[in-house]
């Protein structure tokens, strides 16, 4: 234990030393108790302040014990959040390979760090950076990370914008590169049904246009498609039931339909009717009473229910 | 409160060296056993089998050339076959041979030292110095190194360390501690530059200072420029026209090339003051065959001197601007521009550093002694309680490892703050393979072969698999010093990698043990009495020696002006002699020692050119 150890080091500094060493595992600004997106003359500050705490020539010829593991790991991460966060190049990769950071600095400035001035890089500069490109793509670990957290920063801008199916094929790519990543799988579960949701609700719309257009051939296409692209679009399912019924379609059809909207929202009464009305005519009686009176339960006084429900009663 | 282990700083340079300490808050030289405050880094054998430390080693330098090393520092941690060295030994009076690994010895007399060994003689003079002026033994000190060294050159300057006896507690780099010393104990806060052009190094450093913190962002240097390639411009200039007059080579006269070498430094340092000065060198050489003595006698003036080595100092104002570009600073960003080294006293130097960086240097810093002190203050920072001083230093060359097709692979980039570490993943490239070499490079050249090869280090004993499924992860680490450590371990079992690591350059670590062992018995602590006794017996041989010779000048030279006028002073420093051995002052006696060795040296050098 690191309380019983016997150190040479004041009690309040090995608090210090245990505090800091906790928070190794955040963002860079993070480490440097810096607030996100600080500029290089306050990280560089913060940097100089906390040298002169941790450096571990401040501990030379002390006994350390488990702290100089300690002190050495938090002064290496110290130098690679300064390092990374006072030039400009550095800062800008760091921020588009870690989506979380930028929005933290969105959340913290009201300002995205991607519209920051960014110096002019020199011809050197840019041939380090490619170099550096380069050797992260030869490096197999470092090529997944950095693709994957690439589609990913991808998809969150396209989620942000309401383009979901955009969005839907970034994470499906980073989906493949590493199905392990469980942000990735969360999002796109989550993308994937915003994306039927959106496709259904245009279809619908379209549906709706056309019926006003009087082309009612058109409008069952498209509701169909509403339907098919989310099954939980009751509303485009009970049009196509409602537009089929009216045009003389196979009762099986409406029923499937009719089915579908009933299943998407149970409470609705019309839903119920419809569908129980289609069984009876497909001569499913019994399915057609329990719903019958499934409708009269749920809305004793809704006008289908007594244009249809009341007269059948006793059943 | 109890009384601290004395802890000191020095400056081991290529032409002179100080020893500094912290006194009551304050960096101070601690002066030489000669009352001075620069010591010459020259070592010699002297013709009776004794070794010479310092200003009497370089005072005999004349008369026992091929025994006398000096700018051993352009040699430490160099292969013998690297393009330094083979152009280093040409101009070199003393024998420089290649060891068994590439590395280097020297010649004195029967025996061949390593470089660090030499270098080591320095510093145990210097160890010496500091426990006179202390009265105790004195066993820690931080020693500096310019900035530009690399890994290899920065071993063997902590081996020559560990020889001379001493518990090396840091190697810092010259600029750095260069700016320690400026800003120490003073509030400065800003970006300051440091020119540091030496006897044998040339370093620029560009530093951020705040409250204590040196944060150095970028440096930069060439470890095979300073004031002994100015030297050999003028040596090449007297020689060339020698030549082409009397169709002699006076490079192939041992004597005659320390004798140029000598006059050439001294006409160098005339010319920072003057505009023009005298090369006087009688007796120089004989022509084959026989005849009359042939004399060199040149007028050099500053604007002679100023185009033999003009483009030494454009390429100083090159390697500036190269940093000044790392570092993303512009000259008018800078506080303050601090120049170090003997040779920033040269008018055309600071001319161009003048214009180069657009302000006045910094005055007030004494460019032979600011980078002692700064290692003083660093010794005092690393066991003081209660210092404010942090030093965040760099990397000056980039780390890499070769990779197929003789290219090089960077894994720590040039200007990266040290401590550093980094991790790379290695895999078997063939069934069933056990070893994997890695050679280790440092440099900026694209090529692998143009880089220095740190060393090559071998895994052993990998589990046998198919290829490519074992895989090693090596953590390349630079430390505080900039010296490099290599570790592995297997990625899957987490077993740590044996490594082996096979010597290139610098000394193994038997070696290093072997010379220990040698010269334990010889590491007593001195005692100022003691050595008074020595030099003592020392002053009383060169007295005789030079009772004898006054006759045989006298007949030589029969009664010529020269001769007569030579013989009176000879008389004089003899008397002077006579005084300092009565009078046991130690820096007495080593004056009468300097004069003497002198006098001896130019009566011989005049006989033997008349015989």
């Amino acid at each position: 234990m690191a309380e019983a150890e016997k150190v040479d080091i004041p009690e309040e500094r090995q608090k210090e030393i245990l505090a800091i060493e906790a928070k190794l595992a955040s963002n860079h600004f993070e480490v440097l108790g810096v607030s996100a997106g600080a500029t290089s003359e306050q990280v560089r500050d913060a940097f100089h302040a906390l040298s002169r705490k941790f450096h571990p020539d401040r501990f030379h010829g002390k006994q350390l014990g488990s702290f100089k593991g300690r002190i050495d790991a938090i002064f290496r991460r110290l130098i690679e959040a300064n390092s990374i966060l006072t030039d400009p190049a550095k800062r800008q990769a760091y921020l588009d390979a870690n989506p979380f950071v930028r929005a933290a600095i969105r959340a913290a400035t009201g300002t995205t760090a991607a519209h920051q001035p960014v110096a002019a890089k020199t011809a050197e500069e840019e041939s380090r950076d490619a170099e550096r490109r380069a050797r992260l793509s030869r490096h197999p670990y470092l090529a997944k990370v950095t693709a994957v957290q690439d589609h990913l920063g991808k998809a969150k801008a396209h989620i942000a914008k309401g383009e979901f199916s955009h969005a839907f094929t970034m994470l499906n790519l980073a989906n493949q590169i590493d199905p392990q990543n469980v942000e990735v799988k969360t999002l796109l579960a989550d993308v994937r049904k915003k994306a039927e949701h959106l496709r259904s609700d245009t279809d619908y719309k379209r549906g709706l246009t056309a019926l006003e257009e009087g082309n009612e051939d058109l409008a069952i296409g498209a509701f169909k498609a509403a339907v098919n692209a989310s099954a939980s679009n009751h509303l485009a399912a009970f049009k196509a039931a409602q537009l089929l019924e009216k045009n003389g379609g196979d009762v099986k059809e409406i029923s499937i339909f009719a089915q579908k909207a009933v299943d998407a929202s149970p409470m609705t009464v019309e839903y119920r009717v419809l569908l129980a009305r289609m069984l009876e005519l497909s001569g499913m009686k019994a399915l057609a009473k329990k719903h019958f009176e499934e409708a009269l339960r749920l809305g004793p006084d809704h006008p289908d229910v007594k244009k249809h429900v009341k007269k059948r009663w006793p059943f | 409160m109890a009384e601290r282990e004395p802890v000191i700083g020095i400056d081991l340079g290529t032409t002179n060296s100080v020893v500094a300490f912290m006194q009551d808050g304050t960096p101070t030289v601690i002066r030489n056993r000669a009352s001075t405050n620069l010591t010459p880094s020259v070592v010699a054998l002297s013709k009776t089998g004794k070794m010479l430390v310092g200003q009497i080693a370089k005072r005999q330098a004349i008369t026992n050339a091929s025994d006398t090393v000096y700018a051993a520092k352009r040699l430490i941690g160099r292969k013998f076959s690297s393009p330094q060295t083979q152009d280093g030994v040409k101009s070199l009076p003393y024998t420089v041979s290649a060891g068994e690994h590439d590395d280097i010895r020297i010649q004195l007399g029967d025996k061949h030292f390593s470089v660090p060994e030499v270098s080591a003689m320095v510093l145990k003079e210097l160890k010496l110095d500091a426990e006179a002026f202390f009265g105790k033994p004195v066993r820690k000190a931080v020693i500096t190194v310019p900035a530009y060294f690399n890994d290899g050159q920065r071993q063997a300057t902590k081996d020559a360390g560990r020889i001379a006896g001493l518990e090396v507690l840091r190697i810092i780099n010259e600029p750095t501690a260069a700016a320690l010393a400026y800003g120490f104990g003073k509030s400065v806060n800003g970006k300051i530059a440091v020119f540091d052009l030496g006897g044998g190094t040339f370093d620029v450093s560009v530093l951020d200072v705040s409250s204590g913190v040196f944060d150095v962002i970028a440096t930069g240097g060439d470890t095979y420029l300073g004031g002994e390639d100015f030297d050999n411009r003028l040596i090449e200039w007297l020689v060339f026209d020698f030549a082409k007059e009397n169709g002699i080579d006076l490079r192939k006269d041992r004597m005659a090339l320390q004798r140029l070498k000598d006059s050439s430094e001294k006409a160098k340092i005339e010319l920072s003051t003057s505009k023009e000065t005298q090369i006087n060198l009688p007796f120089i050489s004989s022509p084959p065959g026989g005849g009359t003595a042939l004399h060199l006698q040149k007028t050099l003036t500053r604007e002679k001197f100023e185009e033999l080595c003009g483009d030494l100092i454009a390429k100083t104002i090159t390697i500036c601007e190269q940093v000044l570009n790392d570092a993303k600073v512009k000259s008018t960003d800078l506080k303050e521009m601090i120049l170090v080294g003997g040779m920033t006293r040269v008018p055309k130097v600071i001319d161009a550093v003048k214009t180069f960086f657009r302000r006045d240097p910094c005055k007030g810093v004494h460019p032979d002694e600011v980078v002692a002190l700064g290692a003083a203050v660093q010794a005092d920072a690393l066991t003081s309680e209660d210092s404010e001083v942090v030093l965040l230093d760099v990397t000056p060359q980039s780390l890499g490892v070769a990779v197929a097709g003789g290219y090089v692979r960077r894994l720590i980039p040039r200007n990266t703050t040290v401590p550093t570490s980094v991790t790379e993943v290695f895999n078997t490239s063939k069934d069933e393979q056990t070893t994997v070499k890695i050679m280790v490079l440092q440099g900026e050249a694209e090529v692998a072969h143009q880089n220095e090869l740190l060393g090559e280090f071998i895994l052993t004993g990998l589990r046998k698999a198919r290829r490519g499924e074992v895989e090693i992860d090596v953590t390349f680490e630079i430390n505080s010093e900039g010296i490099v450590s290599v570790s592995a371990r297997d990625r899957e079992t987490g077993l740590q990698q044996s490594i082996q690591v096979t010597a290139s350059g610098g000394l193994t670590e038997d070696e290093l043990k072997r010379i220990l062992e040698e010269q334990a018995d010889l590491m007593l602590e001195a005692r100022t009495g003691e050595e008074i006794q020595t030099r003592k017996l020392e002053l009383k041989g060169l007295m005789k020696e030079v009772e004898e010779l006054i006759p045989q000048l006298d007949k030589a030279t029969q009664g010529s002006e020269f001769g007569q006028d030579a013989i009176s002073k000879a008389k004089s420093a003899l008397e002077n002699a006579r005084k300092a051995f009565d009078a046991p002052m130690l820096s007495k006696v080593n004056e009468s020692m300097d004069t003497l060795t002198r006098t001896i040296s130019l009566f011989k050098g005049v006989l033997e050119r008349i015989k």
